[in-house]
This record gives C-alpha cells, sequence and structure tokens, in this order.
C-alpha cells in the first residue's frame, strides 16, 4: 500500500530528474503521435534534432529565437513569483512591437544610437501600460487578472492587425499588410558577421540585473514575500498596491522589450507574422525554470530549440507547427505533475492483518 | 423594426448555444472547487473529434457524443496533474489550453474544408407557431432544444439530489465533507470530467451545427468567455443562460454588421466580444459577493497521515 | 479550590461493577516519520460516563481521537467496540461504528443549510427535498431539546448554534460515543453551560462523551473520569473527587511544578501608547481605550465581537474614521505615514502561519519579513548580518529545529509563536499587539509567551486580546470587555471581584 508523505525538505535533485523526465516523456508522446499520421518517429525525432543543433546555421536560429522568449519569459516569472497571473505575455509583446515601431515609423532619420534606445523606451511603455491594464482592474475592482490579460491578448492582436492595415501601411506592399521597412537607425545589428545580434547582451544585462534585484534588494524580498499573499503582505507593511503596479508593469515592459527586438532584429518591419506565441510558450519556460531567471536563460534555450527543430520537420516531413504546441503542452503537464515529487514523496506501509 | 431584430435574436440564440454547454460545463467543475482554464483547448480538440466522428460514421449524434468524450478526456488530465499531483490548477489549466489547441491544428489539417454530416434547423411542433418567440427559440437543430433542458437539470442537480449536494460540499470544504464520510477525491474527479463532458458537448456544437464545415480556429476565443461567464453568472445556471446569449447576441450582431459592410473596420469589430468580456467581468466584480464563489475553488486538497 | 462556576446536578453515577466498555483503546500507537505521536495507549470508555482528557499540547489528545474517529490508521495496536476489534479505513467506517468527533474547527459548509449540513452524506436517497430534510432535523433537534431552526444558513449563525450543529450531526447518525476537541474554546460562559447541560442529558440517554481540554476548571466539574496524556503516553487515571487543586491536577499533566499563576509585579507606567477615542464604524459603537506604557490591558470577549475590527484599525490594517485612533500621540494617518520599523508599534496576529509568518520560507527571511528596513541599506538588503540575528534569536528563544533553514511550516505552534515574538520584540515597539497568544499552546511553551510579555512591560504597553479568562487575569492591569462592537466596561484587575464580573459582561449582560 503507498501512501503519501510530505518530505521535510525538498527533494534537492528533483527539479533537474522531473524536467529531463518530462522532457523524455514528450519526445515519446510525441513519436507516437508521428508513427499515428504514419510517419517514422526515430526519423522525425532525429529531423527535430538536426534542426536544432545540427548546424551553426541552426544554433544561431535557437539564440535568435531565445533571445525574444528569454524576455517574455522573464516578465511572466517576474509576475508568477507574486501569484500574479499575467496571461497577457502575448499582448503585451504585441504593444511592445507598435511601440518600437511607431518610434522608427515617426523618427526614421535619427541615428542608431539615439533610435534605437528610444523604440526601446517606447517599447517598454507600451508594453508595461497593456499590463497596467488588467493590474489596475485587479487593484481597484478585483477583476481576475487571468481573462483580463487574456482578452487584452486578443485586442492587442487585433490593434496590431488595424495598424499594419490602416495607417501604417506600406504603400509599396501591394496589399500585404505590412508596415515600411525600418530604416538602418532602427535595426539592431548582428554581432562581427553573424546573424545574432546584440540583443543577445541585452538579454544578458536583463537576466542578471533581474536575478540581483530579486536576490538582493529589498523590493525583491518584498515580491518573494508578496507571492504567500496580500494580506500577509499588508501585515508586513508592504505597500502591496504598488508592488502589483510595479511587477506587472515590469512584466509587461520585458514582453515589450521582446517584441521591439523581434520587430527591430527579426522582420525590420511590422506585420502580422511577427505574433507566433512566443507570449504563451513564456509560460511553459517560466513554469519550467520554476520562476529563476538563470534557469529561464536555459529553458529559453531549449524551448527556441524545439521551436526551430519543429521548422525542420515541417519543411522534410510536411508536419505542422503545431506539432511544437503539442509537444511544449505536453511538456508542462508532465512537470506539473512531476513536481508532485518535489514536495511529497510516496512511502510503502505494510498492510495490516 | 422587428423583421431585423427577430431574426438577429434567433441568430442569438443559436450562437449562444456551445457558449452555454461549455459555460455550463466549467461551472459544473468549479462547483466541485476545481479551476479548468483549458476550455478554450477542448472545445477545440471536441469540435475535431465531432467532426471527424460524423465524418467517418455519417452519424451526428454519434459525433456530438464524440465531442464530449474529446472534452472529458483532456479533462481528466487535467483532474490527474492537479487532484492527484496537486499541481497548480491555472498552469495545469493553461497547459491543457496550449495542449488542446496544438494536437486540434496537428490532426486536423487532412480535413480542412471538408464537411460532415451535421445538425439541422427545424421547426419545433407547435411551439414554432408561436409568433416572435416561436421564431427565436423553436426553429434551431436539435442540440438548441437540447440546450434548454440543461440548465435546468443543472439546478435540479444541484438542489435536489444528494451527490449535488455532495459535489457543492467539496467545493466550498472539502475538509467538512471528508469528515462525514464523503470522498472529495472522487467527487472532484466527477465535476472535473463531467464537466469537461459538457464542455465538449459545445465544441461540438461548432463543428456540427453551428457550420458544418472543419476550418482552424473554430473555437475563436469562446473558452474563455465562457471562464469569465462563470463569474458573471455568479455561479448559478440562470444568469449563465443570460449570459451565453449576451455573448451570442454580440457575435451575431457582429456578423450582420461586417455582412452589411459597415464603415467600421473589421479589426475594431472583432474586439467586440472581447472588450464585453471584460465590461461582463468589471460589472461581475463590482456586484458580486464573496459568497458567490465556491469558498475552495481553486485550491488543492492536501493529503494528510 | 477556587469557586466552580458550574456544579453537575447529579453526582456521577457509581460505575456498576460488571460494566463493560463500550470502546477500548489496546496498545495504540501512532508514528509520523520519527515522532511518536501515541505511544501503546490503553484506555476504556464507559457508556453513560463523562471522560475527559486532559494534556499539553503535542502531548497526542488529537492524534488519539483522529485515529478513534477514523481519520488516521494505528501503527499498532487495536481499537474494541463492544468487545469486539474493528478497523476503520475512513471516518465513515467509524461513524458507523457509533463513534463521532466534533472538531475545535466545525466542518460546516457556510452557504448550505443546517439541515443540509446534518443531512450531508446521509440524506438517504438520490432525491432530495429540502422541506423533508427540514422537516426531519428539526424534530430530531426538539427531540433533544436543541434550540435550532433547519432552515437557517451556517453562516448567520453564532457560534454556539454551529455547534450544536455539529452535535446534531452525530445525533443524527446515532452515536453512541461522541468526542468534543475544546468545544468551549469559542463560547461564551452562557453558551458553555448550555452545552454541558446537553452533555448531561446525552449521557442521561446512555452515549459516552470524551472530550479533550486544557481548562483545568471544567474538566473537574464535567468529567467522571480524567484521563492524562504526557509526550503520547497515558500518564494515569483520575477520578475528579481525588483533586486538591487546578495547580495539583496541572502538575499531573505536566509532570513538573508549573504555576499556571504568573507571578507579576506591577510595572513603571509611562505615558500613553495607545488612545481610541470614541471609535464608531467598522462594526465597532463609541469604544474607548487606552493603554500606557508599562501595563497590560486585555480586550476579552468571545471570537467575532468586534475583536478583529478593532485591531485591524489599531494595527493599520482597516482605517479608522478620522480623529478616533491614536497611536503614541499621533493620529492614525499620521503615525502610519511616518511609523519607522522599530522603535514603534508590533502585531502579533493569532494566525500565526498564514498571517504572521510566511510559511514555505526559513527562518531568515521570516525575521526580515518586518524587520526589513533594519538591514537595507539603500536598496540592498544585508541577508548576511539578518542570518547572524537570525541564529542569535533562535538561541535566545530557544527556538526548535534550531536551523535558519528550516521552514515556518515545519515550526511547532509554540516555536512559531516563540520565532514570531522574538522577532517583534526585537523591534523595540513601544506598542504591542498581541491576538490570542497563547492558544493552541502547551504549558510550558505559554509560560514562556507570558514571560515575555511582561518582560515587554518595560519598554511598552500591551494591548492583549484573548479569549481566554485566565490569561486575561493574570497578565493583565486591566481588563476591558467587548460585546457586539462597544466596550461594555473596564474592569480593574487588583478587584477581587472581577473574575465574577466578566462573565455575564461578555455574555452582554449589564447590570
Amino acid at each position: 500500500m503507498l501512501k503519501i508523505r510530505k518530505r521535510d525538505e525538498p527533494w534537492k535533485w528533483g527539479a533537474l530528474v522531473v524536467f529531463l523526465g518530462a522532457l523524455l516523456f514528450s519526445l515519446a508522446v510525441s513519436g507516437l503521435l508521428l508513427e499515428g499520421q504514419g510517419k517514422d518517429a526515430i526519423y522525425g525525432l532525429t529531423v527535430l534534432w538536426q534542426g536544432s543543433f545540427g548546424s551553426l546555421w541552426s544554433l544561431e536560429d535557437v539564440l535568435l529565437k531565445a533571445i525574444p522568449l528569454f524576455l517574455c519569459s522573464l516578465g511572466v516569472a517576474v509576475a508568477f513569483r507574486m501569484q500574479l497571473w499575467n496571461i497577457g505575455a502575448e499582448g503585451q509583446f504585441a504593444l511592445g512591437a507598435i511601440g518600437a515601431t511607431w518610434m522608427a515609423l515617426s523618427f526614421p532619420d535619427l541615428p542608431r544610437f539615439v533610435l534605437l534606445p528610444l523604440m526601446f523606451v517606447m517599447a517598454f511603455i507600451l508594453g508595461g501600460a497593456w499590463a497596467l491594464i488588467p493590474a489596475f482592474l485587479k487593484l481597484k475592482l478585483r477583476v481576475n487578472e487571468i481573462i483580463s490579460t487574456l482578452m487584452l491578448n486578443y485586442i492587442a492582436i487585433l490593434l496590431l492587425d488595424y495598424l499594419v492595415f490602416g495607417v501604417w501601411k506600406d504603400p509599396a506592399s501591394f496589399g500585404f499588410p505590412m508596415t515600411p521597412e525600418f530604416t538602418e537607425g532602427a535595426i539592431i545589428p548582428g554581432i562581427g558577421g553573424s546573424r545574432v545580434h546584440w540583443g543577445i547582451f541585452f538579454c544578458v544585462a536583463v537576466g542578471v540585473g533581474l536575478w540581483a534585484f530579486m536576490r538582493f534588494t529589498r523590493l525583491g524580498f518584498e515580491l518573494k514575500a508578496s507571492g504567500e499573499g496580500a494580506r500577509v503582505a499588508r501585515y508586513a507593511k508592504i505597500r502591496y498596491g504598488m508592488l502589483v503596479l510595479f511587477v506587472m508593469g515590469l512584466s509587461g515592459g520585458f514582453a515589450g522589450w521582446a517584441g521591439c527586438v523581434e520587430t527591430s532584429a527579426i522582420l525590420n518591419r511590422l506585420q502580422p507574422s511577427l505574433m507566433v506565441g512566443y507570449g504563451y510558450t513564456a509560460i511553459v519556460v517560466a513554469w519550467l525554470a520554476r520562476l529563476e531567471p538563470l534557469n529561464i536563460a536555459f529553458a529559453s534555450f531549449l524551448l527556441a530549440a524545439l521551436r526551430v527543430g519543429v521548422e525542420n520537420m515541417q519543411l522534410k516531413l510536411q508536419i505542422p507547427a503545431a506539432f511544437g504546441t503539442i509537444m511544449e503542452g505536453v511538456i508542462l503537464l508532465t512537470v506539473l505533475a512531476g513536481q508532485f515529487f518535489l514536495t511529497y514523496k510516496l512511502v510503502r506501509k505494510p498492510r495490516q492483518e | 423594426m422587428w423583421e431585423f431584430l427577430i431574426p438577429l435574436f434567433a441568430a442569438t440564440v443559436q450562437s449562444g448555444t456551445p457558449i452555454l454547454y461549455a459555460t455550463l460545463g466549467e461551472m459544473l467543475t468549479e462547483k466541485g472547487g476545481v479551476l479548468n482554464l483549458g476550455v478554450e483547448g477542448m472545445m477545440a480538440l471536441a469540435a475535431l473529434a465531432a467532426f471527424w466522428t460524423s465524418l467517418v460514421t455519417g452519424s451526428p449524434w454519434l459525433g456530438f457524443v464524440a465531442g464530449g468524450c474529446a472534452g472529458m478526456l483532456l479533462a481528466s488530465l487535467h483532474a490527474f496533474v492537479c487532484i492527484s499531483c496537486l499541481g497548480n490548477q491555472v498552469v495545469s489549466g493553461l497547459a491543457l489550453t496550449i495542449l488542446g489547441g496544438g494536437l486540434t491544428h496537428f490532426l486536423g489539417v487532412p480535413y480542412v474544408g471538408l464537411a460532415a454530416p451535421g445538425f439541422d434547423p427545424f421547426d419545433f411542433p407547435l411551439l414554432s407557431q408561436i409568433p416572435g418567440v416561436g421564431e427565436i427559440f423553436f426553429k434551431h437543430d436539435m442540440l438548441v432544444y437540447l440546450s434548454f433542458i440543461i440548465p435546468f437539470l443543472f439546478w435540479f442537480f444541484f438542489r435536489r439530489t444528494s451527490l449535488g449536494l455532495h459535489v457543492a460540499a467539496t467545493g466550498e470544504m472539502p475538509a467538512a465533507a471528508a469528515a462525514v464520510g464523503l470522498k472529495p477525491i472522487r467527487l472532484r474527479y466527477f465535476a472535473v470530467i463531467a464537466g469537461g463532458f459538457l464542455v465538449g458537448l459545445g465544441g461540438a456544437y461548432l463543428s456540427l451545427a453551428y457550420t458544418h464545415l472543419w476550418t482552424n480556429g473554430l473555437s475563436g476565443g469562446r473558452g474563455w468567455i465562457a471562464v469569465a461567464l462563470v463569474i458573471f453568472a455568479f455561479w448559478r445556471p440562470g444568469r449563465a443562460v443570460a449570459g451565453a446569449y449576451l455573448f451570442g447576441g454580440v457575435m451575431a450582431f457582429q456578423l450582420r454588421l461586417q455582412a452589411a459592410g459597415t464603415h467600421l473596420p473589421s479589426s475594431l469589430l472583432l474586439m467586440l466580444p472581447y472588450l464585453l468580456t471584460i465590461l461582463v467581468l468589471i460589472l461581475s466584480a463590482w456586484r458580486g459577493r464573496r459568497i458567490d464563489a465556491p469558498a475552495a475553488l481553486g485550491t488543492n486538497i492536501e493529503p494528510e497521515g | 479550590m477556587t469557586d466552580l462556576q458550574y456544579v453537575r446536578p447529579v453526582r456521577t453515577r457509581p460505575l456498576a461493577k460488571d460494566a463493560r466498555p463500550v470502546v477500548s483503546l489496546k496498545g495504540l500507537t501512532k508514528r509520523f516519520g520519527k515522532v511518536v505521536a501515541n505511544d501503546a495507549i490503553t484506555l476504556d470508555v464507559y457508556p453513560g460516563r463523562i471522560k475527559a482528557l486532559l494534556g499539553e499540547n503535542g502531548a497526542g489528545k488529537s492524534t488519539m481521537m483522529s485515529m478513534l474517529a477514523g481519520r488516521y490508521k494505528p501503527d499498532e495496536g487495536t481499537i474494541e467496540v463492544d468487545g469486539r476489534p474493528v478497523r476503520f479505513n475512513s471516518s465513515k467506517d467509524a461513524i458507523q461504528a457509533g463513534i463521532g468527533m466534533v472538531y475545535q474547527h466545525f466542518m460546516l459548509v457556510d452557504s448550505m443549510t443546517v439541515a443540509e449540513n446534518v443531512l450531508l452524506g446521509q440524506e438517504g436517497s438520490f432525491f432530495v427535498s429540502p422541506r423533508e430534510m427540514e422537516h426531519r432535523v428539526g424534530e430530531l433537534a426538539e427531540r433533544y431539546g436543541l434550540n435550532i431552526k433547519p432552515g437557517e444558513r451556517i453562516c448567520d449563525l453564532s457560534m454556539g448554534e454551529r455547534q450544536l450543529v455539529e452535535i446534531l450531526k452525530l445525533l443524527y447518525r446515532e452515536s453512541r460515543i461522541l468526542i468534543f476537541d475544546e468545544p468551549t474554546a469559542v463560547l461564551t460562559p452562557e453558551e458553555t453551560r448550555n452545552l454541558f447541560e446537553a452533555l448531561w442529558r446525552m449521557t442521561e440517554q446512555g452515549k459516552s462523551i470524551i472530550f479533550i481540554s486544557h481548562k483545568l476548571e471544567e474538566v473537574i466539574a464535567l468529567a467522571d473520569e480524567i484521563a492524562i496524556l504526557r509526550r503520547g503516553r497515558i500518564e494515569g487515571e483520575l477520578d475528579p473527587e481525588s483533586i486538591e487543586s487546578k495547580a495539583d491536577l496541572a502538575s499531573r499533566m505536566v509532570g513538573k511544578e508549573v504555576l499556571l499563576e504568573v507571578d507579576r509585579q506591577p510595572a513603571e507606567i509611562g505615558d500613553t501608547v495607545l488612545e481610541v477615542r470614541n471609535l464608531t464604524g467598522l462594526g465597532l459603537t463609541e469604544v474607548d481605550l487606552d493603554v500606557r506604557r508599562g501595563e497590560v490591558v486585555a480586550l476579552v470577549g468571545v471570537a467575532g465581537n468586534g475583536q478583529k475590527a478593532l485591531v485591524e484599525a489599531v494595527t493599520g490594517l482597516t482605517k479608522p474614521p478620522l480623529d478616533t485612533v491614536f497611536i503614541m500621540g499621533q493620529p492614525w494617518r499620521k503615525f502610519f505615514a511616518e511609523s519607522t520599523w522599530n522603535r514603534s508599534m508590533c502585531y502579533i496576529p493569532e494566525d500565526r502561519l498564514g498571517l504572521a509568518t510566511l510559511p514555505n520560507q526559513n527562518l531568515v527571511d521570516n525575521l526580515l519579513l518586518t524587520t526589513r528596513k533594519g538591514f537595507a541599506k539603500g536598496l540592498w538588503l544585508d541577508k548576511k548580518k539578518a542570518a547572524k540575528h537570525t541564529v542569535r534569536l533562535i538561541e535566545k528563544f530557544d527556538i526548535r529545529p534550531g536551523r535558519i533553514h528550516a521552514l515556518a511550516w515545519q515550526l511547532s505552534g509554540g516555536n512559531l509563536q516563540k520565532a514570531v515574538l522574538a522577532r517583534e520584540l526585537y523591534r523595540e515597539p513601544k506598542l504591542i499587539v498581541a491576538e490570542q497568544p497563547t492558544q493552541g499552546l502547551d504549558v510550558s511553551a505559554t509560560e514562556e509567551v507570558w514571560k515575555r510579555l511582561l518582560e515587554a512591560r518595560s519598554m511598552a504597553g500591551v494591548l492583549l486580546v484573548t479569549g481566554d479568562l485566565n490569561e486575561a487575569l493574570q497578565l493583565a492591569d486591566r481588563i476591558a470587555v467587548i460585546y457586539r462592537g462597544r466596550i461594555l466596561d473596564v474592569l480593574d484587575n487588583t478587584d477581587k471581584d472581577t473574575f465574577r464580573k466578566i462573565g455575564p459582561l461578555m455574555a452582554g449582560i449589564v447590570d
């Protein structure tokens, strides 16, 4: 007979074991899915691997995808730590892109060292503002932030469509919804000759900054304390309301930066194909990384690799991109189930005679 | 004026029906104390399952049931993760949405654009003759008529059956249920899985009655609207009907406006349901009372020695 | 012996020579990890008798009763009902065997009616009718003389009425053995008397009662037999007639000379640290109260009579009307806008785990919770310094386990309270608001907490909010009694009659 018992101390290596277990399980399930579709699972998974890690080109691709994912995930994690369920990273990402585009289109002739920071600032402001709306609704009107952030996702995407089909449409685009291409000053350059751009250093800076903030500052401590609930926060005279606004603003701002980076460095313009679901994958990354900034770097890399690999599968095996989404969902569910073993263990008890 | 309004109201009923099924399904789950945010993914997968079954067997009724089963299947994953593995209910629901959405896209590829046998509207004998009301409520397909009884069954279940009282007690205070010898874990599984079935029926409606075609993105956010509506309804079935038809109406209205070719850009029009959802949440939070929500909603039942 | 408030009408029926126990515990043992909660417990319960279980917290009373009630399974030993061994897999089995428990925290669904709660799990059929259920429950209540309306919702009932509902649940299931866990903790003296009379009536009908209490006076008055539990073992059983004094009973319970009375030396009274002037609002009416440095002012009353509102207003969790609350001479708003982390006010709440501490964080983080500004240098937090102080405080207050990385939820009630106390006293407060500080603590932990609170008078004034009359009488200089949001009177504790006056005041009786 198996009984459940709470562990006295959380299982140290458990997180890693659970993570690897989830990964393997998810690969197995995906393999089965492939077989079910009449494709060879082993071949499919090799294509996946090749796609992610097979060449320098693909590794560059992975890094390029990891950058916006990392930024979004940081934002999601910082909010989740306070039990603020910000599902709106996708919409905040879009608003950040809109903000960056606004600056790029309004001041195309500014030199890069002025224009790029301007774009980043505006992306942060708009992304942060988009997250502050549900934050205010939660504080003042007790509106559940899960649904409000989600609804704003849909609205943000429609807003982006509206702008790109309307006032910002490139006259030279033959009716395709997209803005004119950005000028030199609005594009983040690549490092040396590679495709990987300076955004990666930006990520490192932001990541380290957040980590230090959480670990060493008083506000970081208050954030952690507030994660146990608003009541304790009020007891400890933590200004909970201000903290909620701060955290949500930061969360949206980070996602906004991700949007800025994508628009500037990858697409060089604003168009609907910008929205590839980084905001949702960010939730998976954040949870896998147990909301820690250092782990998020690793997890973003991994999930970016998954995306790149799946692209390769699309190419070689005509597998729809949704395959990657399925894997993400399975990984998250498995990790959630496996995390049971971090706090509890199964104990064998002798049957009583 | 009535020539415009009556067809609009009739479209409201049809458009609101999948939302009604889904809302009541989620409400059942939440009454048991579990939050299931995977409704959107469940509806999508259920729509596909229903479509495929109907296509392959030729029977829309089998398809309808298959949709419910697909909803049940996904819901049982959520139940296992949250109830047995004590996983975070919010994140698990999100994972379900991601998974459900992905599976639907992935498996639905060969069927895009195809049509399957579905449910067609017919005139309900006698009742459809009533002027006004008859046109609005009684010229629909069988699934709509079925949806008229479900809210009543829901009410009856929770107020006039012992099982319903047990589920409600579990959602309010699992410890109290356990103290009198009930099994809160089993009751929660029931609430989640049965609720998942209802949600699946809502998804099935989309591919079997609302349209007969398979396309991507059929659920279009309805799953999330259902979650919001449970709050709006203060966890009571009567208000759920009102809410579902409200949204049905907005969506029907939106379609008509688009078809009529207004000057408003379509993107802004499409925002209507989502803006309305936020508005509805604000209103509910403003007028709702603490005691409406099941007290143990969202919490997990810790195991004891 | 101090005056007893309760006199049993008919003294115990002498136990017949050949009376067989209705329930027998034989060698019952239960372990939680390495801790042996119950060690070879052997106990007999006879029909129509009341047995009291006395013991410190952590002695194993609740564990033992939980096994009897079917909540836990024993690791060794047997339970016998009517002479036959039984095994309970769940509380349902225990209920079917005739054993029912009324827990300290009521297991009632607030939003449902009395009838629905009583019949939960026992409805009798798949289809139910509210009217029929209310009829059934109404009949049962009448039969036992319990004054309860079956159609009312639990959220609208008082604590005493809710307890009656719990009792009804057991009576409906025809429990022959009723177990009560600290039943009078939430009752007024009047309600306590009603409860005792109800219990005596039930014993006349042949039911057996086991009740767990730490209130020695009630135990002596109510019980036919007293079983003393210490460190998981039955230390002995007593006949209440053989007890000489409360202190005698207490020492047998703890095994050492324990003075339940604290030697309270009057302290030097200083300036006013808290002044509440004519506070009306938030559920309170015309409340006047003041606390000065060096004194302990107790606020007593049955739970739910406005204490929470007053405490929340004083501690800054809710906003009181203007010009009603003054802390250290400053109006409320000004005080909270300008207060520093130390040398001001501290609050020791009733809810130790969920409010005063972060359950899933370690002791250092919990120290920082209210002292963080004292370890802050600009934006940065000096965690090393905080860790050092945590070690020092753990030693000074003897908090176990002694590791700074222990998580708050892992600490026992007594140690957690000591930790909270240590932290708040570290802040050198001038006003201490302590809410039920010794609730659920065993006698030695209670003594320690009392000692510290009295020591704290040298730097602070203490507002002690408690439902434990003995605590108030031991610690306070003045006792304010609150009832339905009003302070009915403030009694001087040097007056010998105070003890007698408090009871009626708590029930709202003003003469």
